[in-house]
């Protein structure tokens, strides 16, 4: 097999598809605006000039789900809401990604006891790739957790490995 | 006006419905079992003549209570017959509030709804419904507010049990 | 919603080779729902819609999408247990939801709280007013289309969340004024830091009116639009800057003074700013706008007073280990940010509360909506929801 690295100008990157497509995918998560409590002031903040998160490609927050690739659930879901987050969640065309932001909405927070209509943590309405902790968090470790998430978007593959053979 | 110069303007209007007072008062040496009561002054008024006696109050130009602050509902105990709906008035005017509570039997907790005399009453006498499972006879619209429409119970009731799961959801 | 048959009529005496043609549609009014998702609604709030092309003839809010049972829950956990949701219910002002409940408490109780404490809770309580003011003033501008205005707003919320991460640990939900005082001291150099603070917000706060509040295409959107009159707002029991934005000049701290700000109001220290109608009819978007820009002004003055008057001594009262609350029933009620907050509890002598009914501004302040949203077009709408600088979590608790 020829070596085909150092046979093009300087300008020209060979990589693989996989590498390619999460460096893409990671760089430019675009937030659906789905504060629902306290940890929306945070998400706020967050988009905000001082934490800002347009640096990492994240700060173009769309209002439609089918806009957007990430749904930071930021506050307490309770039942009332659940089946509209589902069906947020649904409307999200793939890939699509979730941040369970918040004590609230990782397992129910403060409201765990006696809270009657809190449902306990968001994943038991939709799937969820990274929790969390804190109420509420503070703004960099909402930045920590997207950050957690690209790292999750840059080990994932879209190309299927062969089946084995014999 | 302080609440002594209040309950005396109700008795000189005769206002309706009003019962009687229930006023702070020190624990009682002689009987152990006294505690005594702490905090604010209210008057008792009978839960059906609610209505007018709160025209009496806001027309009334010496009490001229031009806000009604809120209208909740309280259970004061579990094996008690009785639910009290406690009202909130404040005067901007002569800068005086009334605390009001009624009596409601807990078999029969219906009474007259407050929203034609002020509006502010309106979303508060629907939270009271569907959280103690009081009727509000006329009012415009008693659909639940806070809860969802097939919740069943009434949470804040001291009896409530808390729900299993709701449509597939645990609520474990 | 009705269908209507489309009537067909021409003009009459078409000439030959032109003339005009008039078609009489009836379309059905169409109901839409703003929210729960939303990027204007400040929260989860759900308005069901119902327009006739672009105005709006009726609208129907619908709660319930943040319901926290914060009352079930305070007649289930110890008095202190419970000051931690205080902070949740209103997130924006959770040093006034704090001092509200421990208000309320304390009246039970009966305990004198230190001088040093009171004039910390102040500091803090006007501090957060403020912030909650900064977040509905720069939210407001963006619901109408100014992004800027957000992000200096949030420049200098920044700078206050900082002094109370400094003073108790927490950035929005601080749980720090506790029943008896406040929860610790403060750190060496704090008051003078707030004193800082105090005089780059003094030049700071005009960049706010000259970039949005006198802003033409903000006054345009703003003014005669949503208009309270006095006696909606009294038979609604409106509170706060609503109350204030239609030219109601009543303020709790003021008329019915709690901690020491009738001692402050004696002394001059500050102004309760009452709407005028500058721009438009009085009680109208703009009114309530104004109200909030020159609330933040006279906290200053008031944390400045403070700060001069500041004393030595204990920050929290003689409590028992175990607070065992007397039987009694009070109702004390707050100027909170968005108006009046009031906890009314009722205590059997335990170390759980029998109730505890918060009774929020945004119970009547919401409620309005329903009255005033019919009339105005969609984009209005917008404007007049954002007027009201609605906080779900309140409504809701």
């Amino acid at each position: 097999m020829i070596s085909l690295e150092h046979q093009f100008e300087e300008n020209v990157l060979t990589t693989k598809v996989d590498w390619l497509l999460n460096w893409a995918r990671l760089s430019s998560i675009w937030p659906m605006t789905f504060g629902l409590a306290c940890c929306a002031i945070e998400m706020m903040a967050v988009g905000a000039a001082h934490h800002d998160i347009d640096r990492f490609g994240a700060g173009a927050f769309r209002a439609s789900p089918r806009q957007a690739d990430l749904m930071i659930v930021a506050g307490t879901v309770n039942f009332k809401m659940a089946e509209r987050v589902k069906r947020l969640y649904d409307q999200m065309p793939s890939p699509k990604y979730v941040i369970a932001m918040g004590a609230c909405a990782t397992g129910g927070g403060p409201y765990y006891k006696f809270g009657y209509t809190v449902v306990k943590g968001v994943d038991r309405v939709i799937p969820v790739d990274v929790y969390i902790a804190g109420c509420p968090p503070r703004p960099e470790a909402l930045l920590e957790g997207l950050m957690k998430l690209q790292e999750k978007i840059r080990n994932s593959s879209v190309i299927r490995k062969p089946a084995r053979l014999a | 006006m302080d609440f002594q110069g209040l309950h005396d303007r109700l008795l000189a209007i005769n206002a309706p419905g009003l019962v009687g007072t229930d006023e702070p008062r020190k624990p009682n040496p002689k009987d152990k079992k006294d505690k005594g009561r702490a905090g604010d002054p209210f008057v008792i008024v009978d839960a059906q003549q609610l209505v007018l006696f709160l025209e009496v109050c806001r027309d009334d130009d010496r009490l001229c209570f031009e806000q009604l602050i809120d209208i909740t509902a309280t259970d004061p105990s579990k094996d008690g017959a009785d639910l009290w709906i406690n009202v909130s008035l404040l005067s901007l005017k002569f800068r005086h509030r009334l605390q009001i509570k009624c009596l409601l039997p807990k078999s029969a907790a219906e009474l007259p709804s407050t929203v034609r005399v002020y509006r502010a009453s309106q979303w508060n006498e629907r939270e009271c419904a569907e959280m103690f499972g009081i009727k509000f006879v006329g009012h415009p619209d008693p659909r639940n507010i806070l809860l969802p429409d097939d919740w069943l119970g009434f949470p804040l009731r001291k009896d409530y049990e808390f729900p299993k799961e709701y449509h597939g959801i645990s609520c474990e | 919603m009705s269908e209507r048959t489309p009537t067909i009529s021409f003009g009459s005496a078409v000439p030959a080779g032109g003339g005009e043609v008039t078609i009489d549609i009836r379309t059905p009014d169409l109901e839409i729902n703003f929210g729960p998702q939303h990027p204007a609604t400040h929260g989860v709030m759900r308005i069901l819609m119902r327009t006739d092309g672009e105005l709006v003839t009726g609208a129907q809010p619908h709660l319930g999408y943040l319901h926290r049972c914060a009352e079930k829950i305070g007649e289930n956990v110890e008095w202190l247990q419970y000051l931690p949701y205080t902070d949740r219910y209103d997130y924006l002002a959770s040093m006034n939801n704090n001092l509200g409940y421990s208000l309320a408490v304390e009246a039970l109780l009966g305990v004198e709280i230190p001088r040093r404490a009171t004039l910390i809770r102040i500091i803090c309580a006007e501090l957060n007013r403020i912030g909650s003011h900064l977040v509905a003033f720069g939210t407001y501008g963006l619901d109408i289309g100014a992004f800027t205005p957000f992000l200096y707003t949030f420049r200098e919320r920044e700078w206050m969340m900082a002094l109370f991460e400094k003073i108790c640990g927490a950035r929005l939900t601080y749980s720090y004024i506790r029943i008896g005082g406040v929860f610790n001291d403060a750190p060496p150099g704090w008051f003078e830091e707030v004193a800082r603070f105090c005089d780059v917000f003094d030049v700071k706060w005009q960049e706010y009116v000259d970039l949005l509040l006198v802003n033409q295409i903000f006054v345009k959107r703003t003014a005669n639009i949503g208009v309270i009159s006095r006696e909606m707002a009294l038979d609604f029991a409106l509170t706060g800057p609503m109350l204030r934005g239609s030219g109601v000049d009543w303020d709790l701290r003021r008329d019915m003074p709690y901690m020491c700000y009738g001692e402050i109001w004696r002394d001059g220290a500050y102004k309760i700013p009452v709407a005028r109608g500058e721009m438009g009819a009085l009680g109208d978007c703009w009114d309530r706008a104004w109200v909030r820009v020159q609330e933040m002004i006279e906290s200053i003055k008031i944390v400045r007073w403070c700060l001069d008057h500041m004393v030595d001594g204990p920050v929290i009262g003689e409590l028992p280990k175990t607070l065992k609350v007397p039987t009694g029933e009070v109702y004390v009620g707050i100027e909170n940010p968005r108006g009046e907050l009031g906890h009314y509890l009722v205590s059997d002598g335990g170390k759980v509360s029998v109730r505890t009914r918060v009774r929020g501004p945004m119970c009547t302040n919401h409620a309005v909506l329903e009255d005033i949203l019919p009339g105005a077009l969609v984009g209005d709408a917008i404007a007049i929801i954002g007027s009201t600088d609605i906080v779900v979590g309140e409504t809701d608790r």
